[in-house]
């Protein structure tokens, strides 16, 4: 048979018998198909944003509130390195990383990476906090459950600080790049406002807080927290010290001074009262990540040697670095010392303590100048000294002196707790800082993350 | 003439009982060519009807037609069917078909087609191709170079599998980008499920946020010996009937069935033995080396030792694992019922000590025929196997084998002492020789296939039929990962670690799926035949993860609750699909087959769940030798095909959701945002595909050409964005993107030589594919890997989706836009294979040879072995243009320069399998037995540059895109076996 198309039309035209089966078939199959509705699936895994922000229970206030102070330990370690590193303080060893000792160092030719985990790790940790804040700003406002307008307003309060506190922390790396400080919606992020502006964003926030902590002083938040106290009042002391810090960075010496009046600043009190990032050993929660046994090799923080030998004779500080078994060497660095300021790996690591608001009280003192500001400046700065069982102050009285002073105590006070290289960028003094390799160079700042 | 057969009938029906139909008989003998052997079990059919019967033991058969106009036609699975004119008394004798033309393909969810019918390059492997050459221990492992359009790679060298198998490219950037399994019907999971090493390895978090675990993949349950045939749906066009979870290509299995007549004993054994494929060496010392990579403290240690070398790569890789495999099957069945059973036991050595894979498989395939119009089948497998892999793979805290291998001196001692006491590597964190022997990572699985298939043939008649054919099956697993670090690992005690740690992991995994298909066909004529079938699908997906993580154990126990510190993670995945299907076939006399199909899916894992998603499809197959006026006599077969169709793609599960996670923080339980932010609009993932090709073949089919072109676009693919962190989330899932895959497939077929004792086929494959991202709606970004100082992959609008790129030193390629050295594509630049088969006499020969041609790798073994001065070719010169630089320092140098010393080419040629076997005179068993000895091996042969142990390795597992790096892997091995079979 020949192909002829209209014969096959032809025949399908005369199926009349055959349509008739296939529509019956493809009916049918519809109808039952019709029936079948498929129920959604909650996620069968996890707590939903959009039910928590819009009327979250008093449990999952709480949740917030632990989820916020446990996203402020991560990636903290990364924080510290980067300021610890780059300030000189100590070199991070791995065997699996070698950009610990490249990049951060500015090894030969290498710089910092825009899109590397040394940035773009504690950059979000941060930011995360930041979020979980604003639910918590979003579920306090939002919540039926039973608080009080003065509660609702002090834990908004408490939110805003813990911004705050993240904030800045991220303001530290990125420097003259400026952050984003209204983040609230995802789809519509506010701009990358300059350093100054940044810095005052983050003073309002402290301060805006602070208001309404000390106008409802009594108040208890509606959640704990391990911060520094679950009281108002007692909590706005936290916020203090906090806008104490922001005020120096600001060069605001009389501000950090007010600040300080209303802070747990305390001239003859421990040195190590403040607030903290706590670790424990318990099934999903954190170890202190900063923490290596003495003697590691391989994955390992030493002491820059230069910590050792530019200290003070007898002082005790450097209980911090001791002496190592034997040295290690890696990527053309060896030390001798190690990095032990923790001595566990459940070591509570500071946000803020006493020794740095007396160092700021130092500081804010010695630059307002005067010899009673210098007395007093030296008052501070002998507590710490006689802290690390050294003499009282016997150098020349100036202005110039008193701040090496000053940044010589808050290098050893402070040590590892990311403020050296911080300091030394304040003062403009990052050229003093020692190069251990021809070629390494010292950053500045840290680039803007490559995806924002 | 249709009148009177109507009367005619009608006047016989009235006489029935009294008179029988008066019907011609037919008588006829079926042979095989060559042997003149009569042929039992083939079909002889009348052509245009459903009249047919089958050859008896003396292949004799007995039909009744109405009138002798009509034509048979006979034909037999393997074999060159014919069609012969009718007459009383009839001799056919079939010839082997030398292709396979003549074989039925399923491509359908109820229906096959011949393959000489197909508009698609539907690949089939048969279980000889499969399996008989060499003993294989996984179904996708077993498929490499088997087929064209398909990168099959091995993720490591660990026992028990772990295969990453992507079909015409990269189809997913994100989701599931590996094919579906259907094993008789049944939906085969084929998860890899993490045994939770990250808690010891920390390999992600820092770099990547991707686990490394390593882990194999599910397919691996599968015995491969127990499958009959195969077929690979490779994109759309073939696959779109299964809707909204066939992207990635669909494998459809059948096993093997038994067959009328005697039963059928085959006993089968090997044994043999793997080794590592590739031995790298390690680097020679002297004073100066030592002291350059370890300091003074270094040269003390090495001269105290006495300058002493260990030969660690024997050590650690070199146990020549013994592999063992058992094999026996039972089947046959009468008119009514028929039955297979099979059963497997294997036992594999791997080649690092304490490492290995056992697996014990029974099956047990039932059919029955009830009545004439009701047939039942049923398969149930069930499945033991555990597999200890190791330690290996990326980590941050130089703890796995692999790391602290290369991380270690070959100078150090790290064997215990007369007491069994290991001593700390004093070079890095873990001894790996400790670490081995005191070490579990052990997977175990219990998994239980059912499947049940009821036809009803609710009439047949002259000119059409209707079949209803309800289907269902269950996929039950039990999946306990078990590792174990006891707390005198170096890297556990003193405070190093967590004093020891335990995980326990238990994935149940329980899947469902149902469908309902009506199949009517209808043949108005001899040369017309239109089927339509019309069907609703049910898909139910329910797996059940819990993580037990113990750390502080007790001493020595190793039960979760022997510890001062659990933790538990559990994660479950649910999914309700519910779909419908039709499709319209029409076959004009074999000359034009045309088909029009369209499946509707709806899902949970939708933005929308009850939203209607629709999938089409299109095609079309000419074949212009079957034309009357064609009279070519040299070319035996011309067809030109052309298929459209789409399909989706989910996206991974729980994209749709913004979760907060759990944290555990002072005692007390809290909620922190999530890293990724959901989106609870999306849709799946939306891939349509054309493919065109022509078959052609020459000199009775000896040689049949087949050629196929596609053109793959994947749209609305989703990506897991990285949005700006300060967001407070890290990523989001947006449907952002599309990609292109275009391909050549060429399948060459042919019998070189074929005389009575010596018989040579061959068979030559090539494929080619390349892939551009066409549309993103996102800055381009990079992704995968560990960032751009050491190569990772780019996203960019008109690249490729698995280009390489990475920071760049001078002279190196740059992209001008980013600023980014380009340093190549994972894709390979094209695939070439040769399956030939020799037989002589009682001989045969095969050999599987599998190129590879192009494609990256980036290999950060290299790198970390480099950084600890380890590297065997570190002071070897052959790196730097210059010649000043040895490759260890010319490797370290560029770091933090340009990524390009660690984008390696990752080209082989490899014998993938060899095998030699030879069938002992059947005379010599008194006919009884038919005994075949022989000796085959996997990978023996293997040729390539790449600089580690082998090219073919996935640090990221299955991973669309991140897959081709290397970070100090379970190195892969090659085997030889000996087999003997024997067949009652």
């Amino acid at each position: 048979m020949q192909m002829k198309p209209y014969f096959i039309i032809h025949k399908l035209r005369n199926m009349k018998y055959y349509h008739k089966n296939i529509i019956a078939i493809i009916l049918s199959s519809l109808v039952v198909f019709s029936s079948c509705k498929v129920e959604p699936i909650n996620d069968p895994n996890n707590p939903g944003l959009g039910p928590i922000s819009a009327n979250p229970t008093l449990g999952e206030i709480q949740n917030l509130v632990t989820g916020i102070e446990s996203g402020m330990r991560d990636n903290i370690n990364f924080y510290l390195d980067d300021a610890g590193v780059i300030g000189r303080e100590f070199y991070r060893f791995s065997t699996s990383d070698p950009r610990f000792t490249s990049d951060l160092l500015g090894k030969g030719t290498a710089v910092l990476d825009n899109n590397t985990f040394y940035i773009t790790n504690p950059f979000a940790a941060r930011y995360r906090v930041v979020k979980n804040a604003n639910i918590l700003l979003d579920g306090l406002t939002h919540t039926t459950a039973t608080i009080t307008d003065a509660q609702r307003k002090v834990g908004k309060a408490y939110a805003n600080t813990i911004k705050a506190h993240e904030l800045l922390m991220v303001l530290n790396l990125e420097y003259d790049n400026g952050i984003r400080v209204d983040v609230s919606n995802p789809d519509a992020l506010g701009p990358f406002l300059t350093r100054a502006q940044s810095t005052d964003e983050i003073a309002n926030l402290l301060n805006t807080a602070y208001t309404d902590l000390s106008a409802n002083a009594a108040a208890i938040f509606p959640f704990s927290t391990t911060l520094f106290s679950n009281t108002a009042g007692e909590f706005a002391k936290f916020n203090r010290a906090l806008a104490a810090r922001v005020a120096v960075y600001k060069s605001d010496w009389n501000g950090a001074l007010t600040a300080l009046t209303n802070s747990f600043f305390n001239l003859n009190g421990d040195l190590n009262a403040g607030a903290f990032y706590y670790f424990s050993s318990a099934g999903g929660d954190q170890l202190n990540p900063m923490f290596f046994p003495p003697n590691s090799s391989g994955e390992a923080r030493v002491a820059q040697p230069s910590f050792i030998t530019n200290a003070d004779p007898g002082d005790t500080r450097l209980s911090k670095t001791p002496l190592r078994a034997s040295s290690t060497t890696q990527d053309g660095l060896t030390s001798n010392y190690d990095f032990f300021v923790y001595k566990t790996n459940i070591d509570k690591i500071p946000i803020i303590r006493n020794e740095e608001l007396l160092l700021i009280y130092a500081e804010a003192k010695t630059q307002l100048g005067g010899a009673s500001n210098f007395t007093d400046a030296i008052t501070a700065i002998n507590k710490i000294r006689n802290a690390a069982s050294l003499a009282n102050y016997s150098g020349v009285v100036s202005q110039a002196a008193l701040i090496d002073e000053m940044l010589k105590q808050r290098r050893y006070s402070l040590y590892g707790e990311g403020h050296r290289w911080i300091d030394m960028r304040r003062y403009n003094r990052l050229n003093t800082l020692p190069i251990d390799r021809a070629g390494d160079d010292i950053w500045v700042q840290f680039p803007r993350p490559a995806n924002e | 003439m249709r009148k009177e057969t109507k009367f005619l009938t009608l006047l016989f029906a009235l006489m029935l009982p009294a008179c029988l139909f008066a019907q011609i008989v037919i008588n006829g003998r079926v042979t095989e060519s060559k042997t003149n052997n009569p042929l039992e079990g083939a079909t002889v059919l009348v052509k245009g009807t459903t009249n047919s019967t089958q050859t008896g033991a003396d292949g004799k058969f007995t039909i009744s037609v109405k009138n002798l106009q009509v034509k048979l036609v006979i034909s037999y699975v393997g074999y060159l069917s014919q069609t012969v004119d009718a007459s009383t008394n009839i001799a056919v004798s079939l010839s082997v078909d030398n292709t396979n033309l003549g074989e039925v393909v399923v491509t359908g969810l109820a229906t096959s087609v011949k393959r000489a019918n197909l508009a698609n390059a539907v690949a089939s492997v048969s279980a000889k191709d499969l399996v008989g050459t060499t003993v294989q221990s996984t179904v996708d492992g077993a498929l490499y170079g088997k087929f064209t359009g398909a990168n099959i790679s091995a993720n490591s060298g660990a026992p028990g599998g772990g295969i990453s198998v992507k079909l015409r490219g990269i189809t997913s950037l994100v989701a599931n980008s590996q094919p579906l399994f259907i094993v008789d019907g049944v939906y085969y999971d084929n998860s890899s499920i993490n045994a939770g090493l990250n808690v010891v390895s920390k390999a992600a978090g820092q770099g990547s946020i991707l686990f490394q675990d390593d882990p194999s993949n599910r397919v691996a349950d599968l015995d491969p010996q127990d499958i009959d045939h195969l077929e690979i749906l490779k994109g759309a066009s073939a696959a779109a009937i299964y809707g909204s979870r066939a992207a990635g290509g669909v494998v459809i299995i059948t096993t093997k069935r038994g067959k009328t007549g005697k039963p059928r004993i085959e006993i089968d054994h090997s044994i043999g033995m793997q080794m590592q494929l590739h031995k790298l060496g390690q680097r020679e010392w002297d004073d100066t080396k030592v002291q350059a990579a370890f300091g003074a403290s270094g040269l003390a240690y090495y001269t105290a030792n006495g300058k002493k070398i260990y030969n660690y790569e024997k050590e650690l890789y070199g146990n020549n694992g013994l592999m063992n495999n058992t094999r026996l099957s039972v089947s046959g069945g009468n008119e009514r019922t028929t039955y297979y059973a099979g059963f497997t036991r294997k036992d594999d050595e791997g080649i690092v000590k304490k490492t290995g894979y056992r697996k014990t498989s029974f099956r047990l395939n039932l059919t029955q025929k009830v009545t004439e119009f009701l047939d039942l089948a049923v398969n149930a497998n069930y499945v033991e196997s555990e597999a200890n892999r190791g330690y290996f793979n990326n980590d941050n805290t130089s703890t796995t084998l692999g790391v602290s291998f290369v991380s270690t001196p070959s100078w150090a001692n790290l064997y215990p002492d007369a007491n069994g006491n290991y001593p700390n590597n004093p070079f890095a964190p873990s001894n790996f020789i400790q670490t081995r022997d005191l070490i579990t990572n052990k997977e175990k699985v219990n998994r239980t296939l059912l499947g049940g298939n009821a036809t009803w043939k609710v009439f047949t008649k002259d000119k059409q039929d209707l079949k209803i054919i309800a289907r269902g099956g269950i996929d039950y697993y039990t999946l306990n990962t078990i590792a174990i670090f006891p707390q005198e690992l170096q890297f556990e005690k003193d405070g190093n670690g967590t004093n020891g740690v335990s995980i326990y992991g238990t994935t149940i995994t329980r899947n469902s799926n149902y469908s309902f298909i009506a199949v009517h066909e209808f043949r108005p004529n001899s040369m017309l035949n239109f089927r339509t079938q019309a069907g609703i699908t049910e898909e139910n997906v329910d797996i059940n993860n819990v993580v037990n993580t113990a750390t502080q154990l007790i001493g020595t126990q190793t039960n979760v609750n022997q510890a001062g510190s659990i933790s538990v993670a559990q994660l479950r995945t649910l999914q309700k699909d519910r779909g419908f299907f039709v499709q319209e076939e029409f076959n004009y006399n074999d000359i034009a087959i045309i088909t029009a199909g369209l499946r509707g899916d709806k899902s949970s894992r939708n933005g929308d769940a009850n939203k209607l998603y629709y999938y089409p499809k299109l095609s079309g197959a000419f074949n212009i030798h079957q034309l009357p006026s064609w009279s070519s006599g040299k070319i035996s077969q011309l067809k030109i095909r052309a298929a459209y169709g789409q399909s989706g793609n989910f996206a991974p599960f729980g994209a749709i959701y913004t979760p907060l996670v759990p944290v555990v923080f002072n005692g007390s339980t809290g909620s922190l945002i999530g890293l990724t932010e959901g989106n609870n609009l999306l849709g799946p993932e939306k891939q349509s595909e054309l493919e065109t090709g022509v078959d052609v073949g020459v000199l009775h089919n000896r040689i049949t050409l087949e050629f196929t072109y596609y053109t793959k676009k994947v749209d609305d693919l989703l990506l897991n964005v990285q949005i700006p962190t300060s967001t407070g989330f890290s990523f989001a899932w947006k449907n952002v993107a599309s990609i292109r895959n275009k391909g050549v497939e060429i399948g060459l077929n042919a019998v070189p030589i074929k005389t009575k004792d010596l018989k040579w086929t061959s068979q030559v494959n090539f494929w080619k594919n390349t892939a551009k991202v066409t549309k993103l709606d996102v800055p381009a970004f990079n992704t995968g890997a560990f960032g751009a100082t050491l190569g990772t992959y780019r996203i960019q609008e008109g690249k490729s989706p698995t280009q390489i790129v990475g920071i760049a030193g001078p002279g190196d390629k740059t992209d001008p836009e980013s600023g980014l050295g380009v340093f190549g594509d994972a894709e390979p630049d094209f695939q070439l294979s040769f399956l030939e088969n020799l037989t002589y006499k009682n001989w045969e020969f095969n050999v599987l040879l599998h190129w590879k041609k192009g494609g990256r790798n980036i290999n950060l073994s290299t790198l970390l072995s480099d950084i600890f001065g380890t590297s065997p070719d570190y002071d070897k010169k052959s790196l730097d243009p210059t010649g000043a630089l040895a490759n260890g320092p010319y490797r370290l140098n560029a770091l933090g320069t340009t990524a390009k010393p660690w984008v390696e080419d990752a080209s082989y040629v490899r014998i993938r399998e060899i095998g030699l076997s030879y069938h002992l005179p059947k005379v010599w068993f008194k006919n009884i037995a038919d005994v075949k000895v022989g000796f085959s091996g996997r990978n023996l042969f293997n040729w390539f540059k790449y600089n580690s142990y082998d090219p073919e390795v996935s640090n990221f597992g299955t991973n669309a895109i991140s897959s081709n790096v290397e970070v100090t892997p379970f190195p892969s091995a090659k085997s030889f076996n000996f087999n003997i079979n024997v067949n009652f």
